[in-house]
């Protein structure tokens, strides 16, 4: 063959990197299937467990499918782009996600069968790299589809319906996450709600006080600095440091008002966590309330002006619903970050998932860590997702 | 607007379970604990052990570590939990008192502080030492014979290789590891230890069960659930260098008055807690993972206490 012709070959074949990050996404999982455990097998449930590749612990026809699924992502990465491989791809990343958590549930549960009971059996760096991979897949897709807020939400309600189901079915019960839940299922529960109490009533006062703020900082210069300074320097305290220096004035504060104790007001527990995560929200209201006004456009200004509207309507008709969508991107970011920060205050008696957290941590038992951790990355998810809706949606009203 | 109203109402509704005034909460006695293994174990056995008396308990466990438990108990925001005797030392800053290294004389001065100071009552502290002790692993130990802390003084200075993980507090403490260096005639230089800012014992031992680093000793506490099942031995304190760790219940004296059942139902459950039955009791949280609220009712019920 001569050379040009090689060369004519090369180019006309059909076989070549369309999708590097789908491509990237599949060499990683494989490797990582390859070279690490897909779970890890700890004598008792403080020592570091051993990991187990994916065929012993898994079997040969959980390891086929996988590996056919992922086969069929690299092919799917080497083809023409189309509406039609992306829903494939979706689709495909979805399946390999959920018969990855169907594997490591039955490999734990075949894995416990024949071990003594203090051996626990947890999901693997292998897992961890291939489900995160094909979840990052399944994003990219519907990314690619263009897919609006309702696709994303049916395709994770989808996976999350039939895990759930599987969850139901006892596929994971051998896993020691969820012997850490089992044996603290009411105390989950109440952790959870006390979680969210704490994120609501933190977040919703800050949001109705930020906003005013926000909207003065922007109309008067000089009340803008100083506050900013000040919310400024609140955010660099770090948060452990904030609460304890609550526990004080607080506590004082219940002595001298016995009224205020009798509302829960005390240097422990809940009231000084809402406090701290309320103060902590601020500066991110204020600030993108504040740019959100000072954004908007001077000329629009100007032409309702020209109109005749006055001032009031000018704020109520042109410059807060222009500015909601940066409003809505601060609530965003704040909720997120209480979600994250809210697990620091079960150092001060308030609960929540950080109890779980904490309890782990002391006792070097990481299961349990996760089961605090892992909730709340869900959590800030799902925010992260409701958020990003609502703004995508109000973009949409905005401009039409 | 409305729909904010109803969210603001929404969590109107929400609130007051959540922010329930602790002290104040009827006549209820708020029962806390601290945020690890024995603290859970012991406040679900108080817990348990005061509601099947029939008095009113209002469960305030794993609250905090021990500043924020011993803030809410002077603040009044809590009525009862558990607290080591050797604890005293720290909370009246008396670290050089002897009495500290004895159980009862510890115990009867800690008793006699908080009573004078703060009208704090310790009831009958467990027959155990919760102390700090140093952990060799066992196949060190059987090797070079090692059960006390004299065979441990005696193995370093004949040139015996040790790398002990223990917590800068525990290096750094007079009350610590200098006070072990001193009664035993021994000396570790910084060579020879792995020092964990920050560290807990979990770190330390999990670090010597598995010989991370070349460790082979750890610092480690006396009830500790978790060292035979982690292949770790610890080391006899025979010569009383540390000082002693005996847990008893701390409630505020306005408590008791209002329910005096209380010290005799402790007294008789703290009396049967030894050494040995904790750190069992502990292992069966910590080592095998079941809740501590399991734990402390399956020892409520078999020891008959319920009744």
């Amino acid at each position: 063959m001569t050379p040009a012709a090689a060369r004519r070959l090369v180019v006309r074949t059909p076989l070549r990197v369309r999708n590097p990050v789908l491509f990237t996404l599949v060499i990683t999982a494989a490797i990582a299937l390859a070279l690490t455990g897909f779970v890890d097998e700890a004598p008792n449930r403080l020592l570091s467990g051993r990991p187990i590749a994916l065929l012993p612990a898994a079997g040969a026809p959980a390891t086929a499918g996988l590996a056919a699924l992922l086969a069929l992502l690299l092919l799917a990465a080497l083809m023409p782009a189309g509406a039609a491989l992306h829903r494939a791809v979706a689709a495909a990343s979805g399946l390999l996600l959920l018969l990855a958590l169907a594997a490591v549930g039955a490999a734990a549960r075949h894995l416990a069968a024949a071990a003594p009971p203090a051996v626990r059996i947890a999901p693997g760096a292998g897992f961890w790299l291939l489900a995160g991979c094909a979840a990052l897949a399944l994003a990219d897709a519907l990314q690619r589809l263009s897919a609006g807020p309702a696709l994303a939400l049916l395709a994770a309600a989808a996976i999350g319906g039939v895990a759930a189901v599987l969850a139901l079915a006892g596929v994971f019960d051998a896993l020691s996450l969820v012997h850490e839940y089992v044996s603290r299922r009411r105390l989950f529960a109440a952790a959870l709600l006390r979680h969210l109490v704490l994120v609501a009533a933190s977040v919703g006062p800050a949001l109705v006080l930020g906003t005013p703020l926000g909207l003065a900082a922007a109309r008067w210069r000089r009340l803008s600095g100083p506050l900013f300074a000040v919310l400024g320097a609140v955010q660099t305290i770090p948060s452990i440091a904030l609460f304890a220096l609550l526990i004080a004035p607080l506590a004082a504060l219940a002595r001298a008002a016995p009224a205020l104790a009798a509302w829960g007001v005390a240097g422990i527990g809940v009231a000084p966590a809402i406090i701290a995560l309320f103060v902590y929200a601020l500066l991110p209201i204020v600030r993108n309330t504040a740019a959100g006004v000072l954004g908007v456009d001077a000329g629009v200004i100007e032409a309702a002006r020209g109109m005749g509207l006055s001032p009031r309507q000018i704020f109520w008709k042109i410059e807060l619903p222009l500015a909601l969508p940066l409003i809505l991107a601060g609530l965003r970011i704040v909720t997120v970050q209480t979600i994250g920060l809210a697990v620091v205050a079960a150092l001060i008696g308030a609960g929540g998932l950080g109890r779980f957290v904490f309890e782990g941590l002391g006792a070097y038992a990481l299961d349990l860590v996760l089961l605090g951790a892992l909730p709340v990355v869900f959590l800030a998810l799902i925010a992260d997702f409701v958020f990003g809706a609502m703004s995508a949606a109000l973009r949409r009203r905005v401009q039409p | 607007m409305r729909s904010l109203a109803a969210a603001l109402a929404l969590l109107a509704a929400l609130l007051p379970p959540a922010a329930m005034p602790a002290g104040s909460a009827g006549a209820a006695i708020v029962v806390s604990s601290k945020i690890d293994t024995e603290g859970a174990l012991l406040g679900n056995m108080i817990l348990e052990l005061l509601a099947a008396r029939g008095l009113p308990v209002d469960n305030r466990l794993a609250l905090g570590p021990t500043a924020i438990l011993r803030a809410a108990i002077l603040s009044k925001a809590i009525d009862l939990y558990p607290e080591y005797t050797g604890n005293g030392a720290f909370f009246f800053h008396r670290e050089n008192d002897p009495a500290w290294r004895d159980w009862r004389r510890g115990y009867e001065l800690v008793k006699k502080l908080d009573w004078e100071k703060n009208r704090l009552v310790w009831l009958t502290p467990a027959p155990a030492d919760n102390s700090w002790v140093i952990a060799v692993r066992r196949d060190v130990a059987r090797r070079h014979h090692l059960k006390t802390m004299e065979d441990f003084a005696r193995y370093i200075n004949g040139g015996g290789y040790i790398k002990l993980a223990a917590s800068a507090e525990f290096v750094e403490s007079p009350a610590a590891l200098p006070a072990f260096e001193k009664t035993y005639g021994f000396h570790l230089s910084d060579r020879q230890l792995v020092t964990l800012a920050g560290g807990n014992t979990a770190a330390t031992e999990r670090a010597a069960a598995e010989g991370m680093a070349g460790v082979n000793a750890a610092m480690a506490y006396g009830t500790d659930g978790a060292l035979a099942a982690l292949g770790l031995l610890a080391l006899a304190d025979d010569k009383g260098a540390e000082i002693v760790y005996a847990p008893a219940p701390v409630v505020r004296a306005a408590v008791l008055a209002r329910y005096p059942a209380i010290a005799p139902a402790l007294a008789r459950l703290f009396a049967t807690l030894t050494l040995g039955r904790l750190q069992r009791l502990n292992a069966e949280i910590a080592v095998a993972g079941k809740s501590a609220a399991a734990v402390a009712a399956a020892y409520l019920r078999a020891g008959h206490f319920l009744r």
